[in-house]
């Protein structure tokens, strides 16, 4: 009997431990894609029109998105890349930066790390083509050429987090464990074949629907893998370290594409939406005559009390 | 937050800001701004995950202080106060187009009754 019972721990544990590390399917480490020598070949590498045919509406969601366009931002990002260019990078003393021909890929990967992931797979000329597009942009608007700045916008906005940057390229996290992301697989929640020609295979990416997913770029503070670490988003941080540690339980995705429906549209301060479900603010008030002292004497106030509860799962505002 | 009388003129002013303060390269007491620059947080008053933040403010109604024979009397001058309170979130810490009204609510206070000193 108590062989029995060990030997049905025993099952028990290995499926236990099967369930716990459900690893992913990816493979071996492939070679580096050849580098893309232009804006236009990286954008098309990465082009999310190619899944539109099938996913139309989680890519008319994401097209609406900050992610669709995450070089150009709100468009506050695209000026913000030149002013770490000019403020940042050109007077630092060892960057080896002193002139915008000097830039290279790792250089802007300092943004990029986010804003652009891919850019790991293009020539230091687009890394220059880059800012050179950004610093052409804003000479346009300068200037009132409103068709030059549109179309340089469109060749900006073209940089983007789309389909295949959280659903191939990062949609891995833990590689000895689940493997590298293979060029020939969309990675998501399911497994089987992709009706794609580039993609012909679907596989479940473990941590796709958890937060840490979008805590790699959400993040907890600098970056210290760089040479000089960069730092925007400390989201991660506060969500791991006080949400988490107080209790919390529910995902960046809940909030952000369930609860509100917003599916791939992911929004954050700017839709109704998620403000209503980010604060809860309560106003009382009220007068009185304050007998305050013998100086000032009677003084007739009003009292405002003002409560603010935040709902979410990380600070606000981050940064 | 604004208090006005009810003739439009501003009588309180306040407000409390809450945000994170990176520090510049993460060394010495000079919070930094860009990506390039910020490292860490000298501070952080954000809204914590599931705070309650209480804030109190305290405006006074306007007064005069008004002289009949040897006796001075403070009166109010008025006793009426329309006060709004506005939540903005300003993404780049400016009122640069950019920013969003997440709250707004106004309020009427009033002192109305009679103010006999005592």
């Amino acid at each position: 009997m108590k062989r029995i019972l060990g030997m049905g721990l025993l099952s028990c544990s290995f499926i236990l431990l099967a369930a716990v590390y459900g690893f992913g399917a990816g493979g071996p480490k492939t070679e580096p894609p050849p580098k893309a020598k232009t804006i236009k070949e990286l954008a098309a590498r990465y082009d999310s029109g190619k899944c539109m045919e099938c996913h139309e509406e989680a890519h008319e969601q994401w097209s609406n998105s900050l992610h669709s366009r995450s070089i150009l931002g709100s468009p506050r990002t695209a000026p913000t890349i030149v002013t770490a260019v000019d403020i940042g990078l050109k007077k630092f003393a060892y960057s080896g930066v002193k002139e915008d021909k000097d830039l290279k890929v790792e250089h802007l990967m300092l943004c990029a790390k986010c804003h652009l992931p891919q850019l790991d797979e293009a020539t230091d000329d687009v890394a220059r083509e880059i800012v050179a597009t950004i610093r052409a942009w804003q000479k346009a608007q300068k200037d009132g050429d409103e068709a030059k700045t549109e179309k340089l916008q469109e060749t900006i906005a073209s940089l983007n987090i789309g389909c295949m940057v959280c659903h191939n390229k990062v949609a891995l996290i833990h590689k000895y464990a689940d493997g590298y992301p293979q060029p020939d697989t969309v990675y998501g929640s399911k497994d089987g074949d992709h009706e794609a020609e580039e993609q012909p295979k679907m596989a479940v990416a473990p941590a796709m629907s958890e937060s840490i997913l979008c805590g790699q770029c959400h993040g907890q503070g600098p970056n210290f893998e760089f040479d000089h670490p960069s730092q925007c988003a400390t989201l991660y941080g506060s969500y791991l370290f006080s949400y988490v540690a107080h209790g919390g339980s529910e995902s960046c995705q809940d909030c952000h594409m369930k609860k509100s429906e917003l599916g791939h549209d992911i929004q954050a301060y700017k839709d109704e939406k998620m403000i209503a479900m980010a604060v809860d603010v309560d106003v009382e008030g009220r007068s009185l005559f304050w007998r305050k002292n013998k100086a000032e004497g009677v003084v007739p106030i009003g009292v405002i009390d003002v409560t603010m509860v935040n709902k979410t799962g990380h600070v606000i505002p981050d940064g | 937050m604004t208090a006005k009388t009810k003739d439009g003129k501003e009588v309180y002013k306040e407000q409390k800001t809450y945000m994170p303060f990176p520090g510049r390269m993460g060394r010495g007491k000079e919070m930094g701004r860009g990506p390039y620059e910020k490292s860490g947080l000298l501070r952080e008053t954000s809204l914590a995950p599931g705070a309650r933040v209480h804030e109190t403010f305290e405006m006074s109604y306007p007064v005069e202080d008004v002289k009949k024979g040897d006796v001075t009397r403070r009166e109010l001058a008025a006793d009426e106060l329309k006060v709004a309170v506005k939540l903005w979130y300003l993404p780049f810490g400016e009122f640069d187009g950019n920013e969003v009204a997440w709250f707004e609510k106004e309020k009427d206070l009033d002192l109305k009754t009679e103010w006999v000193w005592h």
